[in-house]
């Protein structure tokens, strides 16, 4: 049952993945790199609406917010190794998830690379790194039962529990902050695009309510993430371990992003000229296996399902996330103004 | 309708996101008012991108048509030069 349900998610997330060309690699460096904020204004739009509908489902009983350790070295220092690795390998984790599907071929390697780094920083080679920086990790005392505590009645921090306000609160104030943002800044045009950045972000909310619920009933009480799924996938393929919730989801955009991508006749098999961009984009998905690993978390895991839970955690690898992607697209597309 | 004739081609066909946005910029930088960009592309986010991008930089969009299976010609006018 995990499984479909996961599937489920998947292809819907794939769907719209593809639809939206969210790609949030896009959306950090189109903001510097081509002053463009429309894929960001999608993204955050739908992470505004993501913070009511998570302490909504909170509220109900269905889910309980379950926000990430703080660690201060590992959410700063793996998301920006993370934020370089995507611009090197031209996608994001959902980003080079969803164009496997389209048939992008360097997303495919870029794939390969970013699994398998994540599973040995996790488990192998590199899991003494992972180690070391694991001392760092702080949690607090929960203060709301909204809150999924451990057995020692702890979590990891947000700004509800550095502010000892009640969730929703400081829930709806940052809602207010970023709708204003959005609503009151200019957004660039992109009139070819098939979404309203608007549209994007609206769509999104209802796969991300699905996958929290969903993959809460599996046993995994968290909202959509990538990198844990590729690293089920990639053990299920070399080891005996059994696909679970996340495997199933990240397969399953794969699959709707094909499936759409197909009936919109934007499925092709994508080969680079130069062969050298094969290399770039090996270096871009083990920079991302790694960073993702020790960052706690990707673009999905953090910045679309840690923010709106608003945190700590989160809004950090957030920043670094932006920080190293702007850092590595300067180097490779900058002068070009 | 007549044909319009390229200045300058260049084929993006197959590159990783976001080279063939970076390298149009490039190319209708060095290039003068009133010639005419060709770019080959494959790529669906850029050749949504592509053309906003270069409207707003105060170049003409002429056409965009589909040449294959997921593969687009855009044609891109050269406007007058900012700063």
């Amino acid at each position: 049952m995990e499984i479909i349900l996961g599937i489920i998610t998947g292809v819907a997330f794939g769907v719209i993945l593809q639809r939206g060309r969210v790609c949030f690699n896009s959306a950090f460096r189109d903001l510097k790199l081509l002053k463009d904020n429309f894929l960001f204004k999608a993204i955050m739009f739908a992470i505004a609406l993501e913070i009511v509908a998570f302490l909504f489902m909170a509220q109900m009983g269905w889910v309980h917010l379950n926000p990430k350790p703080f660690n201060i070295i590992g959410n700063i220092v793996g998301p920006f190794i993370f934020g370089i690795g995507m611009v090197l390998a031209g996608g994001c984790a959902s980003g080079t998830t969803y164009r496997v599907g389209e048939g992008n071929t360097t997303s495919w390697l870029a794939l390969l690379f970013y699994g398998l780094t994540a599973w040995a920083t996790k488990k192998g080679m590199f899991s003494p790194i992972l180690k070391a920086v694991s001392k760092y990790t702080t949690k607090v005392s929960s203060i709301s039962s909204l809150y999924l505590a451990d057995d020692k009645g702890k979590i990891g921090p947000t700004l509800a529990t550095l502010l000892h306000i009640n969730p929703w609160i400081i829930g709806i104030i940052v809602f207010a902050i970023i709708v204003a943002y959005l609503f009151l800044t200019k957004t660039t045009k992109r009139p070819d695009s098939k979404l309203s950045w608007q549209m994007i972000g609206i769509l999104l909310i209802p796969v991300a309510m699905f996958g929290f619920w969903t993959s809460t009933l599996s046993g995994r009480p968290y909202p959509l993430g990538i990198t844990g799924g590729w690293i089920n996938v990639f053990m299920g393929y070399a080891t005996k371990v059994k696909l679970n919730w996340e495997g199933a989801e990240v397969l399953g955009i794969v699959i709707g992003a094909f499936i759409t991508a197909l009936i919109y006749k934007e499925f092709k098999f994508r080969v680079p000229r130069r062969g050298v961009t094969y290399l770039q984009v090996t270096i871009g998905g083990i920079c991302m296996g790694f960073g993702a690993v020790l960052g706690g978390g990707c673009n999905i895991g953090h910045f679309f399902s840690g923010i709106p839970q608003l945190a700590l955690s989160s809004i950090v690898a957030g920043i670094f996330f932006i920080l190293g992607n702007w850092f590595m697209s300067s180097i490779l597309y900058g002068g070009s103004k | 309708m007549e044909e319009l004739k390229a200045t300058k081609t260049i084929d993006e066909r197959g590159e990783v996101c976001p080279v063939p946005d970076v390298d149009t910029k490039r190319a209708l930088k060095s290039m003068k008012p009133g010639e005419i960009l060709e770019v080959l592309i494959d790529y669906p986010l850029s050749k949504e991108r592509i053309p906003a991008t270069a409207e707003r930089e105060g170049h003409e969009v002429l056409k965009i048509e589909e040449i294959g299976p997921s593969e687009w010609r855009i044609l891109i006018k050269v406007g007058g030069k900012k700063e």
